[in-house]
Formats: C-alpha cells, structure tokens, sequence
C-alpha cells in the first residue's frame, strides 16, 4: 500500500542525483508567509544573532541617552521618572534580549554545522523560542515607547518593586516579560544540550568535541538551572502585586531579602552563561588564527566546567552589604576570588598557544586581543569586588558599573563581535571589510576604555550607581562629561561594525568554504552553507578534522527525500539510529502568540492567563499532530529492516 | 601538541552506512527522550526554588504557622497524594499494552489514570475551599496557596496531555514502534505525581514541628 | 487677584533661580580613599594594597602575552614545549592567583571581622530610619528611648564611637558616608547595625546607595563631628521643644504654618504639630541644608523649596504649598526662628 509507494520515491543522499531531492527536503519556504513556518536551524539561529544585535542596538542607544543627562551636574535634559525607564531597560535589555539570545543564537547555528549534523533536535521547538523571544522584546519596547516602561532597575527589588511603591504597569510589564522570556532561554538550552549529546557526528567522541561546542554545553547547563529561579522570583513577585500575596512584604511575613536570594542566585550565574560561551569563541579563534590546537584542551574545558558550578556559589556576593552575618558572608569572598584560578587557567592556555605562533592578526584575532586586556581588568577588579569591607565600599557605586561592564564587554561583548567577524563569511557568503573591522575595533577598544576606566575613580570619589543627576559640588562634572564624550566615541565604533556588516554582502568578497583555514566542521560546509548544511554527513576520526590530510569519511543511507539525522550515542558518538526531522510549520508561531496572550492577559485581567493555557494546549495538540501516512515500518528480517523498506 | 595523534590512535571509523537503522526511536535513542529529561530538571529546579523557598521563610519565623493557626489536616492530603501515585501504575501498565500492541488496555488504563488525576483535582479544589488562611494575609498562606496551585496547574496539564494521548490512542496511533509519545507523556506523569512529595513535605510537616 | 499671583510666581522664580545659581558653599568631599575613621582606614588600606596588586598582575599578563606573540614576530620563532607550556599554565595560572587569592581573602576577612564586632560599650547610639527620600535621624538614650530627632544631619562627637541602628520606613535605602565606613542597607522588617568613630571635627557627606525611586539621586545627608562639648551643647539644644513665636512676624508665620496644613507631615515640638511623615522641623533652622543636602539652608532655598518641592526634586511627597508672598515671607520668618 503506502509503504509500498513510499518505496519507489526512497532516495538516498549518497545516490546520483539525489541533491536536488535533499535541496528541496530541507528548503524553508519563501515569501512573507513561508517566514513564519521556518524551522531550520540555520534560519532561526540567524534570526537570533541579528534581533540581538538590534537590542543591543537599541541598549545601546539608551545608555547614550543615560550618559547624556549624566553629562553635566543637574543636567534637565530628562527628568528621574524617564531616566530610571531607560536606565532599567538598558540593563534588562543588555542581559535578557542581547546577551543571551546572541550567545543562544550563534549556538543554534553553529553547533549543528561544528557537530557535523543537519538541524537542531527540536526544529519546532526552537523556531517557538524564537517568537517567544521576539514577543517579549516588542512588547518591553512598545512599554517604553508608550512610557510604561518599568522603572525599578533591572534587578527589581523588592519593595520598591512592589504594588505600594510601584502602583503602574511598568514592574508588570517587567516581571511578565521576564518569565515569558526564559521560556525562550530556556527552550533554546534544552535543545542545545539534546543536540550536543546526542547529535554528534559518528566518531566525534565528547573530548573531540570543538570547544566551543562545549562552552555552549556548559552554558545550556547552567541555564537550565539558573533560569527558573528568576522565573520562580518574578512569578511570586507578579503574584504579590496582582494578588497581595505576601512573599516579599514584611508586614506579612514575608522578607525582602528573600527576592535578592532568588535573584541573585540566577543573577550571578547569569555573567557566567554570557561569558562562558564569549571563552569558547575566544579559543576557537586562536586555534584557528595560530593555526594550531589550544594548548590544554582538557585544561580549557575543566575550566569552563569548574566556573559553571562554582558560579551558583556566589549569588551572596550581591549581598555584602545587607547586614547577614559576617562569618556565612565570608565563604562567598573565598567562592568568588577562587573563579581567578579556571579564569587565570584558560588565560595561560591561550598565551600558551600564542606563544612563538606565526599569527594573522585579522580583525577576529584583534578583538580577542582586547578581550585580553579588557577582561583581565574585570576579572581583577571582581577580584577586589570579593573582598566584603571594600565591596562596602564600592558595592552599587560607580566601581562597580566600570567592573561590571569591563567583565561583560571585555569577557562577552569582544569575543561576541570577534565571532561576528569570524563566522559572517559561513553566515553569509562574503568577508567583512578588514579596513572598517579594524577602525571598528580600535575605536571600540579606545571608547570602552575611556568610557569605563574613569569610572573606577568616580566609584571611589562616592558616586553611586543609578542616580540620575548629581549635585554642582560634588565634583564629579569633569569626569561625567569626559565619559559622555568617550561612551560616544565607543558607540561609533559599534556603528561602524554594522555598517560594515549591512555593506559587505553588496562588496563581492567572497569566502569560499573556509576562508580562516580554520579546523572545525562548519567549515566543511558551504559559505552560506545549503538548506540541508553537509551535502553528506561526515565521520570524524579526529578533534582537528579539517587540518587532517585524508578526506573525511562520510555517512551512507540517509534518505533524501525527507528531514533525515543521525542519533549517536552520548559519549562515543557511535550511531544508534535516524531520527526523522519535522517540516516547517506555523504551529510554533500560534502556539508563541497563545502563550504570550496568557502572559499579557495576565496584566490586564488574571483570567485571561486560563483563557492562554487553554489556547495554548489546542495550539500544542494541532503542533503535536502527526502528519500521515504515519510512519510505518516492516518487520524486520534476520533483525534489521532491509534498506530501502523503511 | 600530542593530542591530535593521541585522539587518531583511538578506534578509526570508515564510512558509515545508516540505510538499516530504525527510523523508529522509542527511548534513550530518541532526542525527544532526552528533552523530556531537560524538562523534568528545569521544573525540578523550580521544585526546588519553592521549596527552599518555603523552608527559607519558614526558618524567618519563630512560630509557623502564625498564631491561631492549626497545622493543615494530614489525612485527606495523604489519601490524594496516594491516589495520584497509584496513578504512575497504570499509567506504567498503559506503557507495557502498547509494548504488547493492545490499544484498547492502553485506552483504559490511560483514561483510568485520567480519572484518578481528576479526583486529585477535585480533592485539591476541596482542599482550597478549606484552607485555614487565605493567601493575603500572611505569607504562610501565600506560601500555601501557591505551592498548591502550582501543583494544581502540573497535574491539569499532565492530565489534558494524556488525555489527549489516549484519544490518538483510540485512533490507533500508537504502536510497540510508534510509542515514543506514551514513553515521553509516563516519564512526565511520574514527575508530576512525585514532584508532589517534597511539597507535601513542607507544606503538611514542617507547620507541625 | 492677578498681581498676587503673578508676585508669588515671581518669588518662586526669584527663589529657583537662587537655587539653581547659588550651589551649597561648603565644599563637599564624597570619597572612599580620603578616610576620616579607623574604618574607612582600614578599607582604603585594603583598596591600596589591592590596587598595587592588581597593577602587577595586570602588568605581568600584558608584558608574558606581549613577549609571546613577539616570539613570533621573530626570524626564528619557537613555539613552547609541551612541558614549558604546562609549567605555564600550573605556574602562571594556577598558582600565582591562587597565592595571590589567599592572601587578599585573608587580609580582608581579618579587616571585615574587625569591622563587624560588635561596638564599644560607651558608643553613642543613633536610630537612622530611611524613608523616600529623607533620613530621619533619633539619638536614643541607654534604655533605647528617643530623646531628640532631626533629620538629614547627624551630629556625633569626635571621642567617641557612634553606634548606628538602620531601619527603613518604605524601600530599602542604603547608608553610605564614604569617608567614614562602607554601606550598610536600610531594610524593612529588619534593623540593620553600623558603626565608626570619627578621627576628628568635620563634615562628611552621604547619600543613599541602594536604588530608591524617583529622589535616589538626591537622597543626601551630612554627617557632622564636633568636639564633645561642642556636641553636648548641640543635643541638648535639639532635646528642647521649639522657641516660641517671638515676634509678630513670626506668629503669622506660625499661623500659616498651621493654616496651611504643614502640620499633618511635619512635627515641631512644642506646638500641636506631630506629623509624621515629613521630617522633624523642630530645629530646621539649625541644620546646614534642606532637602536632603540638597540645597543650603538659607532663606531664598527654603522659600524655592516651600514654593515648589518639585521644581528641585521632582517626585518629592512635599505638597506645594499655596502662599502669598506676605505669607511665605511671614513663614519663612518663623522657619527661620527655630533655632
């Protein structure tokens, strides 16, 4: 019957003629319908590396405003209420809608092409994270646009976050949008972890595996866990303001300090699952720019390991100056200065590997070098941040905001762009300008330093953070004005790397499969590579597979004519079955736009959260359902299924 | 730089040839197996954020429950907790019909088990209704109320799910090959039903030490 | 009708334009590594050390990075061995920090242990309670009881440590005099501790360092240290009630002091005036500042702040106050009064 008909169309992808078959399998459809109905990896990976960009973009643009009020003592360019939106959204942006989805984003599509495999273990799935993504950062917007923005910072605190001392929409808008949105951070980790471990090229055993691979793997891990401890946080938060709950209102029992625990428990994590990713393009880019393996491969990836568990030890270190006790605060300095040693680890690996190497100092290997300098100074100023009489010190002051935005500019935002400019050629086909790349990075290196140097000495001087204008006789107008002046200087350099990446396409320079020589699999692949990424899935024997002399094996038997990847096993990657991929579809968008109705609803009136729930499981069932002919196999003879019958 | 060599010394693979593999993935072999489990570790964070939670606010006070307050009632709490643990058997024998390709058992046994989760329910509706505190008075009974609803909401969706599931079960859908969605719905079911007892824990001993 | 109220606009703008162009005239230093006590000493020690420290590991990791990509630059570049590259890694990486690590961890839980003992039996003791955004300041006697409030200005004397109670009215705020010890959080449900002895007469400003809402910015205060008679004198001054109207003058102004409903916010012993919500005015005009530190305390900033709180601190709970200008001149005149 069907099975028979299905017979006679099996093609092969090793067999002649198959690759319009394949081409045509893996196609995302046009048009401006067919863009809700992606799925591909590649396509949604993309979507989250430039909607990041615009956030940071948009971040961007309001810490210009920010610094611009702050330009001169009792500046009135904007009043307090509006500066505290901006300066909130700044930080929420920064952290939630830049820094992780970018992370997220270039995992989702780079790990599939580095572990040799043709999408992501949930497609579906992911295209979900997408919208929710999206979503939520729209909505943030459309609030701020509106001046509904939340106002309370990034962080929140209770009770200032409260019903009583934050009576608008603004703090729901927030504490909503944040559980909305882990769902997406969330979502995208799953399906990370469950690709790496499970989609894995045959013979690509887990200590062959590309290290940055692994830095997404730890970072997925630590996602999972953090995550929904701010989840737990803003959910009891929106219940305390919607239904008077008690949780964070002292009169009731409740306590204060408990939101920071929550908080911070994902907070602190939070730096580690932004730069823990930022290390594995900081190794990769050496490897590849030296022309030689990292030197302590398993030295590089412990360290990762070793800094995403010790990171849910830390959260404390929020917290010196809360008045705990001085004895149970003093484990958190040992916790948070020990992070020097993975750190301290991984810097020598990569100097190690650096040392006496005929390097091509292209602009990826440029922004890596800031990333050095930058990063260590964050690093040694964390290092001082750790210690609990000068955190009394320099906890929420101006130190901090210069420690803080040295770690995640030098340790994500550096190593982020050294990526851009590295894998732009596999995203899109042509190289980046080297002239404006490297304007672009020393104006940038240049900015951020004088943005953020002279803003330890303001810490020192008593500034504190999150203020919004300061008195004449402070003394502090000279160095405000002359970081207002710097923090622009930086942005131009930020400009210039979007400029270069919107003029490149249209510059014919084109890449080639692998312009950096480099050693990894996506390089295999064409530049952009093709719908279905590997013409033929490879066998890998080796951590280096490209520098090897013999080609790669490859992969036999998959079919053509439908969404067909391998499964491996967990740490020999020794195949154990095929796994068939769903096609594109809107599901995933409908089943964002019930959830993100439940979520919004909830606002506005707490029924409609049931009203979404409902939605959302039609929406789930009409995802779920399975398209016929259902997938039907033979018995089996002599206990495997003939070739061809499947 | 030893390791390349190292790592080539390892076993070498030649070509590969998956023609005769199972396109039918019915447990560790299947990614959606493996997702379920990244599931079950988020909401197993949560678990544990709300009841470290319960026990961080707990230790805030010197009398728990607030004064006036009875310790909540142990039996009838115990009775549903039970019944919705009894309801991983069937559920598991819902799992083996399907091993053995009997759909109409795996109907019953998951529509049973449908039936035992919706008494929970009702049992927790009850439950709700009798309370001693409502959840805006103290932070005891917000601690009650949400750590009950949220429970509440698990076993609504573990329930609809299989519900569902046993309706494609009617429709012959699953199969010993095609099974992997029963595999994935009874892994999630058993959270549910489990991830109850550290709740019940805290929420009907603690208020009595 | 018109003129008055285009005189009174008139002294409003009169009265900004003086606060905006007329700054406070004593200089204000805020900084951590000027220390004026043994415990912002002891931090600012700790920073220096930290500093030099930090400044020579930084340095050795540019000047070892900086020499290995000039071996490659070189005619005859010679990668590490395997061996040298590890002493590297172990040496460089794993035990320099690690040393490095125990050392300042060490150093500063020795200094933190000092700095949270408990004070010395003779300290003065001080309630400090936050409130958006205004401090209020109550000296308690041995049994714990208020005998005199103020607010914004601490006075404490130069002899003796000063043990601080930090509660919090509404949010939580942050005490932060940087010159005289590190923060320590004001929050609700909760009484916090503190406590310095200051070296010698001064003034020392603070503000609050914990993000409060719309007047965290401007949540100042100043602490002020005198010598012990100095100080003995000033309590007991804040200690009595408010001197009485002397004049006529400044019984109008008492009156529209009441007739305006300053009353239901701002208590002044002595009087019927016991709100509670707006800082104790008992002995406004002996404090150096208005408006949490804001502006100095002179007759043309009151006036600008009585007639419009707003137009200097946007957000201020302080209603403004409809006057003429003879009833603001009169109520300045009995501000000014209590002494």
């Amino acid at each position: 019957m069907k099975n028979h008909s299905q017979t006679e169309q099996a093609m092969f992808d090793d067999q002649e003629g198959s690759e319009p078959i394949l081409d045509k399998t893996w196609l995302s459809p046009p048009g401006f319908f067919g863009w809700f109905t992606h799925v591909n990896q590649r396509q949604i990976g993309f979507r989250f590396v430039v909607t990041s960009l615009i956030f940071f973009a948009l971040g961007g643009l309001l810490a210009l405003l920010m610094r611009l009020q702050l330009v001169q003592p009792e500046n009135t360019l904007m009043g307090a209420d509006f500066y505290h939106q901006i300066m909130t959204m700044h930080g929420t942006t920064m952290m939630f809608f830049f820094a992780v989805p970018a992370m997220e984003g270039l995992g989702i599509y780079l790990v599939p092409l580095m572990l040799g495999t043709r999408d992501m273990s949930f497609p579906r799935l992911n295209a979900f994270g997408y919208y929710v993504y999206l979503i939520a950062g729209i909505t943030l917007y459309i609030a701020l646009f509106l001046g509904m923005a939340p106002d309370t910072g990034w962080f929140s605190y209770v009770p200032l976050a409260g019903i009583d001392y934050s009576p608008g929409q603004g703090v729901s808008f927030w504490t909503t949008m944040i559980t909305f949105i882990e769902i997406s951070a969330l979502t995208a980790a799953v399906e990370l972890i469950v690709t790496i471990l499970k989609q894995r090229a045959p013979g690509m055993t887990l200590d062959r595996m590309p290290i940055f691979v692994w830095s997404i793997l730890v970072m997925s891990f630590m996602i999972v866990f953090a995550m929904p401890t701010v989840m737990v946080g803003s959910v009891l938060l929106a219940l305390d303001r919607t239904f008077e709950t008690q949780f964070f209102v002292a009169a009731g029992g409740g306590d204060p300090l408990l939101w920071q625990h929550l908080f911070w428990f994902f907070g602190h994590p939070e730096v580690y699952i932004i730069v823990v990713p930022a290390l594995g393009i900081v190794s990769t880019v050496i490897s590849t720019f030296c022309q030689r393996e990292v030197f302590g491969y398993t030295a590089v990836v412990l360290s990762m390991v070793t800094i995403g568990f010790v990171s849910f030890g830390l959260w404390v270190h929020h917290m010196f100056t809360t008045g705990l006790p001085h004895l149970g605060l003093s484990f958190f300095t040992a916790a948070s200065a020990m992070i020097a040693i993975p750190s301290g680890v991984q810097i020598f690996c990569w100097i190690a590997t650096l040392w006496g190497a005929k390097i091509k100092f292209n602009t990826p290997m440029l922004f890596i070098m800031g990333f050095f300098a930058v990063f260590v100074i964050g690093g040694l100023t964390g290092v001082m941040a750790a210690s609990i009489p000068f955190d009394m010190q320099a906890h929420d002051s101006y130190f901090v905001v210069a420690h803080l935005h040295y770690v995640l500019i030098g340790g994500a935002v550096l190593p982020f762009f050294a990526g851009l400019y590295y894998w732009y050629p596999k995203m899109t086909g042509s190289m980046l300008s080297e002239r404006l790349g490297r304007w672009s990075f020393w104006l940038i290196f240049i900015g951020l330093n004088l943005t953020f140097f002279p803003m330890h000495q303001l810490g020192l001087d008593g500034m504190p953070r999150r203020v919004y204008t300061y008195l004449h006789n402070m003394g502090w107008g000279e160095i405000n004005f002359f970081v207002t002046c710097a923090a622009f200087l930086m942005a131009f350099g930020f400009l210039l790397t979007f400029i270069n990446a919107l003029i490149s396409p249209y510059q014919s320079r084109s890449a080639g499969n692998n312009p950096w020589h480099a050693d990894t699999l996506e390089w295999w692949a064409e530049s952009p590579p093709r719908n279905f990424n590997f013409r033929h899935l490879p066998v890998i024997n080796s951590r280096t597979p490209l520098w090897q002399k013999a080609p790669l094996q490859k992969v036999t038997g998959i079919r053509a004519d439908r969404r067909e990847i391998i499964i491996t096993t967990l740490l020999d990657a020794k195949p154990q079955g095929v796994c068939i991929m769903p096609t594109p579809t809107y599901w995933p968008f409908i089943l964002a736009l019930t959830v993100g109705f439940g979520f919004l609803g909830f606002m506005f009136k707490p029924i409609l959260f049931v009203v979404g729930f409902f939605l959302s499981f039609f929406a789930i069932v009409g995802w779920l359902w399975p398209a016929r002919p259902w997938l039907h196999e033979q018995p089996p003879e002599d206990g495997h299924p003939v070739r061809g019958l499947q | 730089m030893r390791s390349p060599r190292n790592n080539e010394r390892k076993t070498a693979y030649e070509d590969v040839d998956v023609s005769n593999y199972s396109r039918h993935l019915n447990g560790h072999n299947a990614p959606i197996w493996w997702g379920i489990i990244g599931l079950i570790l988020i909401e197993l964070s949560v678990v544990s954020a709300f009841t470290v939670t319960y026990l961080y606010l707990y230790m805030q006070h010197g009398q728990w429950p607030p004064a006036d307050i009875p310790a909540p009632p142990l039996l009838i709490p115990t009775w549903s907790m039970l019944l919705m643990l009894f309801s991983c058997v069937t559920m598991y024998l819902a799992g083996k019909s399907i091993e053995k390709n009997q759909s109409w058992h795996f109907v019953i046994y998951t529509f049973a088990s449908v039936i035992m989760a919706s008494s929970v329910l009702w049992i927790r509706w009850l439950q709700f209704d009798n309370f001693d505190m409502r959840w805006d008075e103290h932070v005891y009974g917000s601690l009650l109320w949400t750590i009950s609803g949220f429970h509440f909401i698990h076993i609504v969706s573990a329930a609809i799910g299989t519900a569902a599931i046993g309706c494609f079960g009617m429709a012959g859908f699953y199969t010993k090959q095609r099974q992997i969605g029963v595999v994935v719905d009874t892994m999630y079911w058993n959270f549910v039903a489990f991830a109850w007892l550290p709740f019940y824990l805290v929420l009907y001993f603690f208020p009595r030490l | 009708m018109n003129l008055g109220i285009k005189l009174r606009d008139k002294a409003i703008y009169i009265g900004m334009l003086l606060t905006v162009n007329f700054p406070m005239a004593y200089a204000q230093s805020q900084s951590a590594i000027q220390p004026a006590s043994d415990q912002a000493r002891g931090i600012s020690y700790i920073w220096w050390s930290m500093f030099w420290v930090a400044l020579i590991v930084f340095v050795a990791v540019m000047i070892l990075l900086a020499w290995g990509l000039w071996r490659g630059k070189s005619n005859n570049p010679s990668q590490l061995s395997y061996l040298a590259s590890r002493n590297l890694v172990i040496i460089a990486g794993i035990a320099v920090p690690l040393i490095t690590v125990i050392c300042l961890v060490g150093g500063s839980l020795f200094l933190g242990r000092s700095l949270s003992q408990q004070s010395p039996d003779n300290a003065l003791e001080v309630r400090v309670t936050g409130w958006m955004w205004w401090w209020q300041i109550e000296y308690l006697d041995d049994n714990g009881n208020t005998i005199a409030t103020t607010a914004n200005e601490l006075h404490v004397p130069v002899d003796r440590p000063v043990m601080l109670y930090l509660e919090s009215g509404d949010v939580i705020h942050s005490f932060w005099v940087p010159q005289l010890h590190g923060k320590t959080d004001l929050i609700p449900g909760r009484t916090n501790t503190s406590w310095f002895q200051v070296d010698g007469p001064g003034a020392f400003r603070g503000q609050c360092a914990e993000f409060c809402g719309l007047q965290h910015a401007l949540m100042g205060f100043l602490v002020v240290s005198e010598p012990k008679a100095k100080f003995d004198a000033w309590l007991a001054n804040q200690q009595a009630p408010a001197p009485s109207p002397s004049d006529s003058k400044t019984l109008a102004g008492q009156q529209v002091f009441f007739e305006s409903g300053c009353q239901q916010c701002h208590t002044i012993r002595g009087t019927e005036a016991r709100g509670t919500a707006g800082p104790d005015l008992t002995h406004l005009a002996s404090r150096q500042s208005i408006a949490s530190v804001t502006r100095k305390n002179s007759r043309a900033h009151l006036g600008g702040w009585v007639a419009d709180p707003n137009g200097i601190k946007p957000g201020a709970k302080m209603p403004m106050a409809q006057l003429s200008p003879k009833q603001l001149s009169n109520l300045l005149d009995y501000l000014q009064s209590l002494q």
